[in-house]
């Protein structure tokens, strides 16, 4: 980050990531004039940032250690490219404060918080710490050195089950379980130790009590370049599968104005002990009218849409312009007035997933794919028709955003977007997604972290076509066949059947 | 693509195509997909052969743990083997009590969807034993 004082126009910038994320950064850049460069694995060459990004370098092969979790590759890249800046995204390096201190080494501009503030606030244990310094509710835990199993397993009995398991490093979910009773519990931490040394490199992890209808909501803060951080309302995101967040809203349906306010102050508190530049946020847990801090996030979040669309802001420009070291925001410091959300925003994460078979990842290469534009929706992407989604990296290939005047009918609206959204060659969670839209307890925003578990645990139903549906079917394969679009042959153009058919 | 399908009553546009070797099809809000009649994959025939009891990759992944070994007798719902895809673990579990008979892969091994990962001979409680057909 640069010093509060100057300010240095960025011309070129770097992105260390990849998918949806990295078109979001591309479309920020393209509009403040700034050439983008892609650092990509070998495999990624087949997706929608690759096409778009003005230069690409290869950092690598395909797993992530040896790529997008590479330090040392992605900041050669950004320097052989000539980039002044290096935007992480989310996942990947975006949390690690190496990564930050490592740029700043080599004099690149990191779009994110100082390598200090994500060393305070991403390492969850000394998150905690400060929290508790501030007089901020925390879940009680257990986040101390000792790692070895028995330790963690007598902490996990003094806490009482049902207790957590989370990666210290950790975010999305990943080496995060839930622990029922103590004869589970060895085999759970050591598998969430696995998972966290390979999704972050560290293996350390800390217990926490499990909060049962616990709803997770969490504030979007922004600190500026004066040093003032500013909060951008809430998002509830109780909707989450396996610790991963599936739907997700702005604002919560949940919250008073009086507790609200309390969690925004809280928020803007620790952010501004450590402080935090940029975007992040501040997530907590919230049960019978009660907040607990989770965690800080030192980032940019994957539902920042949601926020965008119901504040008015677009929060990766002003990640950018805050690195560049111009104010954001400033206006309504001056106003000192309380922000009123624009209406309702729905983000649904679509993943390549069977549902039928109880989300297993779906990988192939893409065949049609079709987002139902429209007023009021919005759709993150990164691959495309030709594209091949792989089984190396996340199952999280798009997202669909919908905006509208109230919470209901958002809830309408992203049903119909989702029943017109069509992509084929990979299954994904689109049928799972509308089950949970028509499910009363999400409809009347009474859902909490345990809702997946308690009504969707099972795999749904597989949809089998009715008897007109069938017949539709059955004219439809001859048709594809007869066009000469069936098993990979190309379009004969002269064939007498073309007239059957149109092609849009 | 698209295509236009009609009959007396009513005309439907749907979107349709092949996408290596399987019939993807979405009209009316919802899309199905089918195999081909003919399998003729590789990966077809290896799920054919495979016995109701023995653990087959649901996806492909890399195994990252193997928690039981050759002989062992295991109960329903006990965790077998370990395997790591998209970046997140998943457990599979035996579907039914039996015996271990076969492992037919390494901790570190990457598994294609449908590969017999460990063989297992179902023991039935009530029946006392069903050997394998």
């Amino acid at each position: 980050m640069t010093s509060q004082s100057s300010t240095q126009r960025i011309h070129r910038l770097a992105i260390a990531n990849r998918g949806e994320v990295a078109v979001r950064i591309i479309r920020a850049c393209e509009e403040l004039d700034i050439e983008t460069v892609l650092l990509h694995s070998e495999v990624d060459v087949n997706s929608r940032a690759y096409r778009m990004a003005n230069k690409k370098i290869c950092i690598g092969p395909a797993p992530t250690a040896e790529s997008y979790l590479n330090i040392r590759a992605n900041i050669n890249g950004a320097i052989a490219s000539g980039a002044q800046a290096i935007h992480p995204g989310f996942g990947f390096l975006s949390e690690n404060a190496n990564f930050a201190q490592a740029c700043r080494d080599e004099g690149i501009i990191f779009v994110g918080p100082s390598p200090e503030s994500i060393r305070q606030l991403g390492d969850k244990v000394s998150c905690k710490a400060l929290a508790k310094s501030l007089g901020l509710p925390l879940v009680p835990g257990y986040e101390g050195e000792d790692q070895s199993l028995s330790k963690l397993l007598s902490e996990a009995e003094k806490i009482g089950f049902p207790a957590i398991v989370k990666a210290a490093a950790g975010g999305g979910g990943r080496g995060m379980k839930v622990l029922r009773n103590i004869e589970e519990a060895k085999e759970l931490i050591e598998s969430a130790q696995r998972e966290a040394l390979s999704a972050f490199g560290s293996s350390k992890v800390f217990l926490e009590k499990y909060l049962d209808r616990a709803k997770h909501i969490e504030f979007q803060i922004f600190g500026d370049v004066t040093g003032k951080v500013f909060h951008l309302l809430d998002r509830e995101c109780s909707v989450q599968r396996r610790h991963q967040k599936i739907i997700e809203e702005a604002t919560s349906p949940s919250l008073t104005l009086e507790l609200r306010r309390k969690m925004a102050e809280a928020s803007c508190l620790i952010a501004e002990a450590a402080r935090y530049q940029g975007a992040g946020t501040v997530e907590f847990l919230f049960q019978d009218d009660e907040f607990f801090l989770l965690e800080v996030n030192t980032r940019l979040q994957v539902e920042h849409p949601v926020t965008e669309m119901v504040m008015g802001v677009d929060l990766v420009k002003a990640q950018i312009l805050t690195a560049q070291g111009e104010g954001v925001f400033g206006h309504w410091a001056s106003k000192n007035q309380i922000r009123q959300p624009h209406g309702h925003s729905i983000e649904c994460r679509i993943y390549a997933e069977n549902p039928f078979l109880g989300g297993v990842p779906s990988t192939g290469k893409l065949g049609t794919v079709h987002w139902p534009e429209g007023p009021g929706r919005r759709f993150e992407y990164g691959f495309e028709s030709g594209d091949e989604i792989t089984a190396y990296y996340d199952p999280m290939i798009a997202k669909v955003i919908v905006w509208d005047e109230t919470r209901l009918r958002a809830i309408k609206k992203m049903k119909k977007v989702l029943s017109e959204s069509i992509v084929f060659g990979v299954h994904t969670n689109i049928p799972y997604l509308q089950e949970i839209l028509s499910h009363t307890e999400f409809v009347n925003g009474k859902m909490t972290t345990r809702f997946i578990d308690k009504y969707f645990s099972e795999p749904i139903a597989s949809q089998l076509p009715n008897e007109s549906e069938e017949k539709i079917i059955r004219e439809a394969r001859s048709l594809v066949k007869a066009s000469g679009l069936g098993r990979g042959k190309s379009l004969e153009l002269d064939s007498p059947f073309t007239k059957s058919w149109r092609g849009v | 693509m698209k295509y236009l399908i009609q009959s007396s009553e009513s005309s439907v546009w749907l979107d349709a195509e092949y996408v290596q070797g399987k019939f993807w099809i979405h009209f009316n809000g919802k899309t199905f997909c089918f195999e081909e009649e003919k399998q003729k994959s590789g990966r077809g025939k290896k799920s054919e052969s495979a016995h109701a009891s023995d653990l087959v990759a649901p996806m492909p992944g890399k195994v990252t743990k193997i928690l039981a070994s050759i002989n062992e007798q295991i109960k329903k719902g006990d965790p077998v083997l370990v395997m790591e895809a998209m970046k997140m673990e998943y457990t599979l579990k035996a579907g039914a009590p039996g015996e271990i008979v076969k492992v037919n892969c390494q901790v570190g091994d990457q598994v294609f969807i449908g590969q017999i990962l460990v063989e297992l001979r179902p023991l039935d409680a009530s029946s006392g034993g069903e050997p394998r057909g």
